[in-house]
């Protein structure tokens, strides 16, 4: 029988769910105040009347009003993110070594997931499905895209990066680059020979697409029905296991610990009898299944994915691991929601500040100038890194 | 004539003070050494010498300039070389290309000059080039000019590295454990060598080092560290027989220091 | 029985190698070689075959030991005789060598970052943008369009500025891609090996996404439809009358515009790659070459040895840039069209892979990795995707899978497939042969007869120069 320590249970568990929660809470306050103070600032000038003009309402009410529902899709755009820098983190922690292919780990894992569902609902299943059972194949597709993914990611550290363990840092990037560009291709050649089609898209079954209206509030006059679709809380809460679950592994079991003393320090790890080649393996197996969840919770949120869908998430969400922390799994999550949000409420509110000028087009740069800036101003990231000690 | 001067340098690493008040004095044409048990800070405290770390508190003078808050290529420019505890050859490179690298700070050729290889860069290069092979012969690595530097063994690449610091007409050698790994006959081929760098080329030569058969032999004077601070400085005589020094080695109780 | 053979073989491959270090013999080799890969060519213009044993010519050149007066003739003859005469035959193959000559120098001058400096750059692609959009924008109409909506037509049909000054802007591009690796490479300086990378990444889809948005507020670049036409420098009058009157009867048909303009860029190419050779081999054998190569094995003993790493970091990204900025020019105006399209991460990566299958830091190798890869692009995946598409036609069937061609997805097309080439490349280099096809090798300098002297007696008193201290 094996023994659960309860308050450890309860520790591991409650810890992250209290982080999640403060982070949720802290930038969203941050980005609504920084966004109604602009609105303020620039409530005399042509920004304004812009806005008036174009939307029919002045600057702040426009403001106010988008308000509640940029920070519900910065939110689950920012727990997608989060999934996936997990995976980049915790290699990373143990490695020193940016998987740049993780972010088609996340494609294999999507693709997985939505092949799954399409079969599926081409034999008619899912169509005639009940509401739990589908939920039932939602989880399938999954679990599908996690077991799938980690493996390709374990294949992955095995033939590409493994025989290159000693060499200078430069090199297994390289051949991680030479990797994520083949698998893109892979995933086309794959696609095209089986299916012929360079888009997939998601079937519709269950009620994902549903919209639950959340409250009805009068925000200055107007009207606003603040609702999230269902996908999204799916989203929400599957992303919210994951970081839970991970915490836990990684705080509380053996496992966990052994891949804590290898990516602290390698050489003892192996003297105290730890196998790390099956830790590194081990890592890159849950990295890649929760890209690969991760994968899937995107496809079934945006619906389409093509064979290179990886690329911007994956950027994204590298920015958002070296955000935090790189090495460091709460500063994944902190990192993933603030550049979440960061990146919705730009989308939503960049072009109205900028008259048009700058659009929701340089949200997907927005990434790259706050890695850039991380970079410089604070390269441990805001929770500090996690790295192994150099020799 | 005081060469280099520190005062008051402190060098700390988060909570740990790594070198503490060190206040330090090195004359003009010296060869002096500064020991210490392992971890006492020296290595660290060339590391501030040489610019690679800031000290919190503290002033460094060198021949005249401060040098505390100027980059590690500013202060070589000025005329101080070391060499590396674990050497730090380049290893792709050649023996040959090795010293002439050293030799950065003392070219002048221009980017254009380059591009344009006028008289003034092919006199540079060739003098340069006699140059490295003469400081080759110096240290007595006759022929090896076009092996890569990382085949060579250890012995030989002690060598080039400090033929590598020579190549900068440096007036301060800092010299980083530099008989570490050699046998006795090596030994005392280096100890002749930084004679001859002080009695032929007038350098400077400050030593860190754990060979008390070294110390005791070549050195004027020797600064002894111990958790980062100065605790004796002297002659040889003097610190051989110095209580502190001799406790901070080998514990309280013990009264002699070994003769090399 | 295998043994035997492999023993016979390397012995004939050396008493080959003996014969051909004679300077005579190899004289001869060559020119035969060279006249063999020509007349194949000329007589099977179709054949991929001949061509490449016609241009790898130009790699034997380079290696045998000839006389610098007589590789320059024979290099010379090839690039404005041979070459030309077989471009008749086969207009495409002037372009393959602009193509390769134009990746030949940006590969050359990612080397000088990434081989040289050490410093890996995933975005070197903006530079190549920075200056096609630079000839873009002023060589064509753009600039009166500033202020209209993407997809008008311009108010009057001029152009900004004359044709002519394509040449102007080659340079000119040369110092705008310059300031603009320095601009790029001033907050990258200080960052770690793999960050470095990623945002030099950054930096390259944030020149792309400005390629992309810049119609607005004013119209730069004209957005993702992109800019056209773009002018190309003229053809005097007189020497196209010349060169059609020597050229015509041996052609066989008037030689049209764009065929002038096939071989005008071929030229320009040609002239700028072999500036830039020059130019890289100069710096490899210089100060600045060693200050790049000390940065990129030990920074920190580099800096110990008074290289100041700022400068030294900025100069290897503004000279990479610049080579990247001139063929920029003359890709824009020999397509005389550009668009965010061709400047994306895809292309820095081919690049990188050229660099990285040459050799990092060979100068030879960059080239040889271009022309590898180019023609791995252009004409191996190309004439698979032709074959293909004539299976398709047919009714043949895959044999053991019973599978008709014809069945096959249009999505699948094997000219497409470059992320497979550039992936396939990075990972097999660096796993079997990190240093790459023709690994750079450190010159190996011969000791001039007096110093021989003097080193070897051991009387002489060396102290004395030495002590004086200057260089």
């Amino acid at each position: 029988m094996r023994r659960i320590d309860v308050l450890t249970f309860l520790r591991e568990v409650l810890r992250p769910l209290g982080q999640i929660i403060i982070f949720v809470l802290i930038s969203s306050a941050t980005l609504s105040l920084v966004v109604l103070l602009l609105s303020l600032i620039l409530r005399g000038t042509p920004v304004n009347a812009m806005t008036l003009e174009k939307y029919g309402t002045d600057l702040v009410s426009y403001t106010l009003v988008n308000l509640p529902q940029v920070l519900i899709d910065g939110v689950t755009i920012g727990f997608v993110y989060a999934t996936i820098a997990l995976g980049y983190t915790m290699v990373y922690g143990v490695l020193e070594f940016i998987n740049f292919a993780h972010s088609e780990i996340f494609a294999i894992g999507a693709f997985i997931g939505v092949e799954i569902l399409i079969v599926l609902d081409g034999a008619g299943i899912l169509k005639s499905a009940s509401l739990g059972m589908a939920y039932v194949w939602l989880v399938l597709a999954i679990l599908a895209g996690m077991v799938v993914a980690g493996t390709a990611a374990v294949i992955m550290e095995r033939l590409a990066y493994r025989p290159l363990r000693g060499a200078p840092r430069l090199v297994p990037l390289i051949s991680a680059i030479g990797v994520s560009f083949f698998l893109q291709d892979a995933i086309r050649l794959i696609e095209s020979l089986t299916t012929g089609q360079f888009h997939r898209i998601i079937p519709t079954f269950g009620n994902f697409d549903a919209r639950f209206s959340l409250a009805q509030m009068n925000i200055l006059g107007n009207s606003v029905d603040l609702s999230i679709q269902s996908k999204s809380v799916i989203v929400i809460l599957a992303a919210i296991l994951m970081v839970v679950g991970l915490n836990y592994l990684v705080n509380a079991t053996k496992l966990g610990k052994a891949i804590r003393s290898v990516a602290q320090d390698r050489p003892t790890a192996s003297l105290m009898g730890i196998n790390v080649n099956l830790i590194i393996s081990m890592t890159f197996l849950i990295g890649g299944a929760l890209g690969g969840a991760a994968g899937v919770l995107y496809a079934l949120k945006f619906t389409r994915i093509d064979p290179f869908v990886g690329f911007f998430p994956g950027l994204k969400a590298f920015t958002a691991a070296v955000l935090g922390g790189i090495g460091n799994i709460t500063g994944a999550l902190l990192g993933g929601i603030v550049l979440g949000m960061l990146e919705t409420f730009a989308g939503s509110y960049l072009s109205v500040f900028t008259m048009g000028a700058a659009g929701a087009e340089y949200k997907d740069i927005l990434a790259f100038a706050i890695l850039i800036g991380v970079l410089i101003f604070r390269p441990s990231g805001l929770l500090g890194e996690q790295v192994g000690q150099k020799a | 004539m005081a060469l280099l001067e520190t005062r008051n340098i402190t060098k700390r690493f988060g909570g740990l003070q790594a070198v503490g008040k060190m206040d330090f004095t090195l004359d003009q044409g010296r060869i002096v050494s500064i020991i210490g048990p392992n971890g006492a800070g020296k290595t660290t405290f060339f590391n501030t010498l040489t610019g690679i770390y800031r000290p919190e508190e503290g002033e460094v003078l060198f021949d005249g300039h401060a040098l505390v808050g100027l980059r590690p290529d500013q202060i070589t420019t000025l005329g101080i070389a070391r060499t590396f505890q674990n050497i730090r050859l380049f290893g792709a490179m050649t023996v040959l290309e090795n010293i002439l690298v050293g030799m950065y700070p003392r070219l002048r050729q221009t980017f254009l000059d380059i591009l344009a290889r006028n008289r003034k860069f092919h006199q540079e290069e060739d003098d340069a080039h006699r140059r490295a092979f003469e400081l080759m012969t110096y240290v007595g690595l006759q022929g090896v000019e076009n092996e890569l530097a990382r085949n060579l063994p250890y012995g030989q690449q002690r060598r080039i590295e400090i033929a590598r610091a020579l190549a900068s007409s440096p007036k301060l050698l800092l010299l980083d454990e530099p008989t570490a790994g050699m046998n006795p006959r090596e030994t005392d081929d280096a100890v002749r060598l930084f004679r001859r760098l002080r009695d032929e080329l007038g350098i400077t030569i400050l030593l860190i080092e754990h060979s008390m058969r070294v110390v005791m032999d070549i050195s004027e004077r020797i600064t002894v560290m111990d958790y980062g601070v100065k605790i004796a400085e002297g002659t040889p005589a003097e610190i051989a027989s110095n209580p502190r020094v001799i406790e901070a080695y080998l514990g309280r109780g013990a009264s002699e220091l070994m003769e090399a | 029985m295998l043994l035997k053979l492999s023993l016979w073989l390397s012995k004939m491959l050396a008493a080959a190698r003996q014969w051909l270090k004679q300077s005579k013999n190899a004289s001869i080799f060559i020119l035969v070689y060279l006249g063999v890969g020509f007349l194949w060519t000329y007589l099977s213009p179709r054949a991929l075959v001949a061509f490449l044993f016609f241009i790898s010519s130009a790699l034997w050149l380079y290696y045998l030991p000839l006389s610098g007066r007589f590789k320059l003739i024979v290099g010379i003859s090839m690039m404005l005789v041979l070459i030309p005469i077989t471009g008749v035959r086969n207009i495409s193959y002037l372009d393959v060598i602009f193509q390769i000559s134009v990746f030949a120098a940006l590969a050359s001058g990612l080397n000088i970052v990434v081989g040289f400096a050490g410093l890996l750059d995933l975005g070197y692609v903006a530079f190549y943008a920075v200056g096609a959009y630079t000839w873009a924008i002023f060589g064509s109409q753009q600039m009166y369009l500033l202020h209209s909506i993407p997809g008008t037509s311009p108010p009057t049909p001029d152009f900004f500025l004359p044709a002519d000054a394509f040449y102007l802007f080659v340079f000119l591009a040369i110092i705008v891609a310059a300031i603009t690796g320095i601009l790029l490479g001033l907050p990258v300086l200080r960052l770690r090996g793999d960050y470095l990378a990623i945002v030099t990444l950054g930096f390259g889809e944030v020149i792309r996404v400005l390629a992309n948005n810049l119609d607005k507020p004013i119209n730069l670049t004209n957005g993702p439809q992109g800019i056209t036409p773009i002018q190309r420098p003229t053809l005097p009058e007189p020497v196209l009358n010349v060169f059609r009157a020597i050229m015509n009867p041996i052609v066989g048909h008037n030689i049209s515009q764009k065929e002038f303009y096939d071989l005008f860029f071929y030229l320009a190419a040609l002239s700028v790659i072999v500036v830039v050779i020059l130019v890289v081999r100069r710096l490899d054998d210089s100060n600045i070459g060693r200050a790049w190569i000390a940065i990129r094995e030990d920074e920190t003993a580099a800096i110990a040895m008074g290289i100041p790493l700022v400068r030294m970091k900025l100069a290897a990204f503004a000279t990479g840039a610049s080579f990247a900025g001139a063929m920029g020019v003359l890709f824009a105006a020999s397509r005389t069209f550009v668009s965010p399209e061709s400047f994306s991460f895809m292309q820095s990566i081919g690049v990188l892979s050229m660099v990285i299958l040459g050799g990092l830091g060979s100068i030879p190798g960059a080239i040889v990795g271009a022309a590898v890869v180019i023609i791995l692009n252009l004409q191996v995946l190309q004439e698979l995707s032709l074959y293909l598409n004539q299976l398709r036609q047919s009714d043949a069937v895959i044999p053991i899978i019973n599978f008709a061609w014809k069945n096959l997805s249009s999505q699948l097309d094997p000219a497409k497939y470059q992320r497979l080439l550039f992936g396939i490349i990075l990972i097999l280099m660096m796993i079997y042969r990190p240093a790459g096809l023709i690994p750079a090798e450190r010159r190996k300098r011969e000791l001039k007869r007096e110093e021989n002297d003097a080193v070897n007696d051991p009387e002489a008193d060396t102290g004395e120069e030495l002590g004086n201290g200057a260089a």
